[in-house]
């Protein structure tokens, strides 16, 4: 930002200078624009032709090979006026100046050529300096605690920074929340599940001081933890069960298992992989094992590779021959480096690929730098189509072995199928023979001759032949069966017994959706406006420059220069047959020398504050460069990323702290004790009060079917499909899944696509992940309150719902059944109004739908139905409180 | 003591950035918890020529030297060898005269195939834009572009900056509504009204012209009214509870407002169906009496009736059936406009017609258009290859000049040569129209402000030739 203002002042001040002045035409807004649009092509920023750089009248000064462009106040000596004159430049296939704008250079020139001393547009080194300042691109330091007044409120140090900026406001945290809210938040915010009334009733009913602790340890070892937060990472990598741009509702693309990648996930989760380990598995899990010379893939080297499918997020439409092309492989490297610096980093470098980032420190070769370091594995030069991009999930040992055994068997079927051959051949010569003695004696040579010529070599007569005629002399496979006697039909149907027998013995393997580098990296070169048809100068693999060290990206890898490969400086380790540029990237990632790392940690904690209340201390997820939100706390920030290095980047210990603080535990509700504290800080900015938040759509879902009891709570496994349906809506088919119960599996299993959410999911939000999505939105749309009242599943399960309620009241009392709804949907009761609320609706339905044929009591079910429907649709029930 | 009502929506859109135009825009829409003003233009940008758009997709990409743009000169040089840039397989490099007539229409002499009589006689109304080009020769990437400007999907649609910037004057109704043929998706399906990184409330709302026309609009198995409204009252009663607890959180309130909403909207989209209301004339007139036209004369006069009620913009789509890509002549250039013109003719023209004879034409713009346009070469011997380098779009109404001819190819139709207009020129030039300032309505996104027409980097103009 202050290098935009930076520019803008020097802009203003040669303007103004111009405004006063009489003499010359004024650079920025004149003389810019017609260089900017006849010269800069050649003579810009990214290799200058001739280096002669025109942007500034430093560079005209300065020259090029053929010496300085310009004499100051003489434009006649000028070069660049005498080429222009001359008609060599521009040269003649592209646009030549007008007369008025040669004019116009030349009155600039005679003026004194004033113009600001730098290019307008600034050169990538000029702003490291500024960059390098930035709060997010220093190392982490732990801070000290805040000194505050009201000490008895801290739980955790976290308490003291959101403590300190609440009395700097005259504020009070809120009191603890009640038992029920808590256990409820932790269930929804840990699982994205709701607790279950006995689960409810355990942690009531214990009244040891660390209950709520050991709530948190139990909650934490659920398998269903590795669900809730794994989505989040889904989210941030952009995960898709398809591969294409996704583009058309009827036609899907899933890729073949590509959802071991989105298990490896829920799985790393649950055992709360440490995250230098889990992002350099992901990032190059596949240079972290010898899994070429492996004989087997042992569970390390499976992990490893699988975790790759991080990389595969992008869409890629290549497998169309139509896009196969160029356009689309630069744009399936580019985006993937862009999710990259999006999810790792929180910095948006697309701006990059054209230019310079106008407002970040980011020059245009850091973006292709960061291309060089996914390109061995998406290199335009040798593209690679999704279907070769496949890897056998089985090591190359294993496949030789299978390749072996397989050619064993089709050896002896071969030999079974020849003595099949024996046995039927006198039958074949027999029927053949019998068949031509049909043809006319004339004709019968040449008919041979053309069936005995290849099809592409016959006579326009032997075509003729061989159509007309070819067929009424072949001898069909079933008349030559026909013809054996008992004992060879006995013969030969053992024989295809035995080979069948031997075919079902052949092997093959799965496929997996991972990373490998399609042979020795080509040179990545900078890309002149991002065009692929216009490369520049050829760019080293490196880093963001802004985020090395002093010793600049060196300390991470240097390059081989035979080999274009990326040796550890500090690490001999080889990257097995790979480049070893991602191990470095991983590295740059998360070593602690490395500012990148820091920054990186940094994107991670603000996420996890964010997915537990509500927003980042940095507002902006995916922004923490010069443009993006300053954090509304940054020592805490700080503190929790520098708590995070140290327990070793684990995330479970992280959450136990910050779900332990009073800022967590505290009240999200208004009432008369803390409404006072909503005069001076309206929006909780300051958070005096837990914040309340919407579910996610997949949590939406996934609390209707874990109420109404229906939800199928089996990990991990292959998508449930979603089909499209005539009407436009997409649905889990009723036929062909895998058990009777599949279709109400958790949201994170069912088919990931790009654009085409089933209804319920879409409008609660569900992002399109043409990129990746490091925020979700929270909106409220009407078509959710229809989605809610109307939509086939959520009926459904307000159906089932009720039986579960009758089932577990175990009586028809209505004030016993309206309890036990509420405690089941909401897990509490009612309050004595609400509660009479709904025993007159009860009553009032039971009225409405009793008819002749419909006796009271299936009547109340149906009245049971309505209310169970109606508390599914309440606020209460889609917010975490 | 603290408008309790909207805070939600104005920390949010403060935290957001995004400017006091849009955010007053935003609490006069339905779904805000605001009672909206029935101010449709609180603080407009410039005085607003149209109040709504109703956009004609015409997608696959209609010919232009054979419905649009006669070229006498490619009929001159038919057979002779001609370097273009082709896309798929099968195009020979020699150009191909149309097969179609050419016509002069109306007191301006407007020139269009005689396949088209029904767009004919409201030639006078028409800007006929021959100069219009792409950046991409596949269907999905020029939709995209067309529909959101550029041509990588994920940004906002037209209609969803329009409705972000305009808000709804109807408090009954979405304020961005997609007619699509019942049948299905045209090709790139949703992606053509999305909201993108602008909030959901944005997005296109699917309208059915059968069954039920807003999705999820009635229960799966219907309902008694009066079992309905006891459901919703305890509904209230229970939310409203709930609510004391959370004061300052505006987005319970939406919430609230929103099942009153969805409920009105059951009446008011059951409304729009109602052609009771409509004489025999006018749904002649549309073509209804006709199988040909039927479907697309119905999404044609619904899109009249939402505009009437106050949506902002309606984007309607061709048929589907035989292809979800109808003008996309590949196989003969000659029997294929014929069956889909015979199809979109009519209803097209009867919208305009419609509109200005009611008056609402002047308010009203039209858009009718397709992603690209068609090669001068033949491919598969007698149909067209798809074109990026030139396309023609039809506007009427919304203050755009009436009867008039703007731009030129070059002279076998190949390329836009003379008074070129982008897709971002158009949309800047639609939303001037609209009363919107194509650099000012923007969404803080990823730090960046992001408007429709990217201008720093599209180079998009207002095309001040195009309206009077």
């Amino acid at each position: 930002m202050r290098n935009a203002l930076l520019l803008s002042l020097i802009a203003l001040s040669v303007s103004s200078r111009f405004a006063l002045s009489a003499d010359g035409p004024d650079f920025a807004k004149e003389v810019q624009p017609v260089l900017a649009a006849k010269c800069l092509k050649c003579h810009g920023e990214n290799d200058p032709k001739g280096n002669l750089d025109l942007r500034s009248k430093a560079g005209m000064l300065a020259g090029g090979d053929s010496g300085p462009a310009m004499v100051e106040r003489d434009a006649a000596k000028s070069l660049l006026l005498q080429r222009i004159a001359a008609g060599e430049m521009p040269p003649k296939e592209s646009p030549q100046l007008t007369t008025e704008e040669t004019a116009l250079l030349k009155a600039w020139i005679a003026a004194g050529a004033i113009a600001p001393d730098v290019p307008l547009v600034e050169k990538a080194g000029k702003f490291d300096a500024e960059g390098r300042k930035h709060w997010a691109f220093q190392k982490i330091v732990r801070p000290t605690l805040p000194v505050v007044t009201e000490v008895a409120a801290i739980r955790t140090p976290i308490d003291a920074f959101v403590l300190k900026e609440l009395e700097s406001r005259g504020l009070q945290y809120s009191a603890v929340a009640d038992k029920r809210v808590l256990i409820r938040r932790v269930y929804l915010d840990l699982l994205g599940l709701p607790p279950s009334p006995p689960d409810v009733d355990v942690f009531l009913a214990d009244a040891s001081p660390d209950t709520y602790e050991r709530l948190l340890d139990r909650v934490l070892a659920s398998p269903h933890f590795g669900e809730r937060w794994g989505r989040h990472w889904l989210d941030a990598a952009g995960y898709a069960d398809v591969g294409t741009t996704d583009n058309d509702a009827a036609i899907i693309h899933p890729l073949e298992n590509r959802w071991l990648y989105r298990d490896y996930v829920v799985r790393a989760y649950n055992t709360d992989k440490p995250w230098r380990e889990f992002l350099t598995e992901q990032l190059a899990g596949d240079e972290l094992v010898d899994w070429r010379n492996a004989p087997t893939y042992t569970p390390e080297i499976r992990s490893s590779l699988i975790a790759t499918g991080f990389l595969r997020a992008s869409a890629d439409d290549s497998f169309e021959r139509e896009l196969n092309t160029p356009v689309t492989h630069f744009a399936v490297l580019q985006r993937t480096s862009e999710i990259l610096a999006n999810n790792l980093l929180g910095l948006t470098v697309n701006c990059a690929k054209c230019h310079d980032h106008k407002y970040e420190p980011i020059s245009q070769k850091d973006y292709y730098r960061l291309i060089s370091l996914v390109q061995p594995v998406f290199n335009p030069d040798k593209w690679l189509q999704p279907k070769d991009r496949v890897q056998p999930g089985i090591s190359p040992k294993e496949q030789e072995e299978i390749n072996r055994h397989n050619g064993e068997v089709d050896k002896q079927t071969g030999e079974l199928q020849g003595q099949i051959s024996t046995l039927q051949a006198p039958y074949q010569i027999k029927l053949a023979a019998a068949k031509l003695e049909t043809i006319p004696p004339a004709i019968r040579a040449d008919l041979q001759a053309a069936l005995a010529t290849a099809a592409d070599k016959r006579t326009e007569v032997q075509k003729y032949l061989a159509e007309k005629l070819g067929p009424s002399i072949a001898v069909k496979p079933e008349e030559v069966a026909a013809a054996l006697n008992e004992t060879e039909k006995k013969q030969v149907s053992d024989l295809q017994k035995q080979i069948g027998e031997k075919n079902a013995q052949k092997k093959s393997w799965p496929n997996w959706q991972v990373i490998c580098e399609a042979g020795p990296p080509t040179p990545t070169r900078l890309l002149k406006r991002g065009n692929y048809e216009t490369p520049g100068v050829e760019v080293a693999p490196g880093f963001v420059n802004v985020l090395c060290d002093e010793k600049g990206s060196g300390v991470f890898g240097v390059t081989d220069s035979t080999t274009q490969r990326i040796v550890d400086a500090k690490d001999s380790r080889p990257p097995y047959g790979s480049s070893g540029r991602r191990l470095a990237l991983a590295k740059w990632l998360t070593d602690e020398t490395s500012p990148a790392a820091h920054l990186a940690v940094r994107v991670q904690v603000n996420r996890v504050w964010q997915h537990l209340f509500g927003k980042g201390l940095a507002e902006t997820p995916d922004n923490l460069g010069l443009t993006g939100s300053r954090p509304t706390h940054p020592e805490l920030l700080e503190w929790l990323s520098a708590e995070y290095l140290q327990n070793g980047g684990q995330l479970k210990p992280l959450l136990r702290k910050l779900m332990t603080s009073q800022v967590y535990l505290q009240t999200s509700a208004v009432g008369p004790e803390n409404i006072a504290a909503a005069k001076t800080d309206p929006e909780n900015r300051w958070l005096w009060r837990m914040r309340l938040r919407r579910l996610e759509a997949e949590a939406a879902r996934d609390c209707i079917l874990a109420a109404s009891g229906r939800l199928d709570t089996t990990i991990g496994g292959a998508p449930i499909p979603v089909e499209p349906k005539p009407d436009g809506t997409f649905v889990i088919p009723e036929k062909g899944l895998p058990t009777a119960t599949s279709k109400w599996r958790r949201t994170i299993y069912l088919l990931a696509r790009r654009n085409y959410h089933p209804a319920l999911l879409a409008v609660f939000d569900q992002p399109n992940l043409t990129m990746n999505c490091t925020r979700r939105e929270s909106s409220a749309v009407v078509l959710q309150s229809l989605a809610m009242l109307n939509d086939p599943v959520v009926v459904e399960q307000a159906a089932a719902l009720a039986e579960r309620v009758e089932k577990e009241a175990g009586t028809a009392e209505p004030m016993r059944l309206i309890e036990t709804a509420w405690q089941i949907v909401l897990g509490r009761l009612p309050s004595a109004r609400e509660k009479q609320a709904c025993a007159d609706l009860l009553q009032r339905q039971t009225a409405n739908f009793v008819t002749e044929k419909q006796p009271p009591e299936q009547a109340a079910h149906q009245a049971l139905t309505q209310l169970c429907h109606m508390l599914i649709n309440t606020s209460e029930f889609i917010y975490i409180p | 003591m603290f408008p309790i009502l909207t805070r939600r929506e104005l920390l949010r859109t403060s935290a957001l950035g995004f400017g006091s135009l849009a955010f007053a825009h935003m609490m006069a829409s339905p779904a805000s918890a605001s009672p909206s003003p029935q101010s449709p233009f609180p603080s407009p940008h410039f005085p607003p020529k149209a109040e709504a758009v109703i956009m004609l997709m015409q997608n696959g990409g209609p010919s232009q030297m054979d419905l649009f743009d006669p070229k006498p000169e490619l009929t001159k040089s038919n057979g002779k060898t001609a370097n273009v840039e082709t896309y798929q397989l099968g195009n020979s490099d020699k150009l191909m005269a149309s097969p179609l007539a050419f016509k002069k229409y109306g007191e301006c002499g407007l020139e269009m195939s005689t396949l088209l009589p029904h767009l004919g006689s409201i030639a006078d109304e028409l800007c006929l834009i021959r100069s219009m080009y792409s950046e991409h020769n596949n269907h999905t990437e020029a939709l995209v572009l067309l529909n959101t400007g550029k041509i990588f999907p994920g940004r906002p649609s037209l209609g969803s900056w329009v409705s972000y910037g305009l808000g709804s004057e109807n408090q009954n109704l979405p304020s961005y509504i997609v007619l699509r043929d019942p049948e299905g998706y045209n090709t790139s399906g949703t992606l053509l009204w999305q909201n993108g990184w602008l909030p959901a409330q944005f997005r296109g709302t699917e309208v059915s012209t059968q069954g039920s026309p807003v999705l999820n609009l009635r229960p799966p198995t219907p309902l008694a009214p009066a079992v309905q409204k006891e459901n919703l009252d305890l509904l209230a009663r229970l939310n409203e509870e709930h609510r004391r607890s959370y004061p300052f959180d505006g987005e319970l309130e939406t919430r609230i407002r929103n099942y009153e909403l969805a409920a009105r909207m059951q009446l008011a989209a059951g409304d729009i169906l109602d052609l009771s209301k409509e004489t025999q004339e006018t749904q002649k007139l549309y073509g209804l009496d006709n199988t040909e036209t039927a479907g697309y004369g119905l999404r044609c006069l619904m899109a009249r009736r939402l505009v009437e009620s106050g949506v902002r913009f309606v984007q309607v789509f061709p048929p589907v059936k035989p292809q979800s890509q109808p003008w996309d002549a590949h196989g003969n250039v000659k029997t294929d406009n014929e069956k889909i013109c015979l199809k979109c003719d009519q209803p097209s023209a009867a919208l305009i017609s419609d509109l200005k004879r009611r008056g609402l034409l002047d308010k009203t713009l039209v858009l009718w258009s397709g992603e690209f346009g068609r090669l001068p070469v033949s491919q598969n011997g007698t149909g067209r290859d798809h074109n990026r380098n030139a396309f023609t779009l039809l506007a009427a109404g919304g203050g755009f000049r009436r009867g008039y001819v703007h731009g030129a190819t070059d002279e076998v139709g190949y390329r836009a040569v003379d008074k070129r207009v982008s897709v971002p020129d158009l949309h800047a030039t639609v939303l001037q129209q609209l009363g919107l300032d194509h650099n000012k309505l923007n969404w803080l996104h990823a730090g960046i402000d992001e408007t429709l027409t990217d201008s720093r980097v599209t180079g998009a103009k207002v095309q001040g030739e195009l309206v009077s």
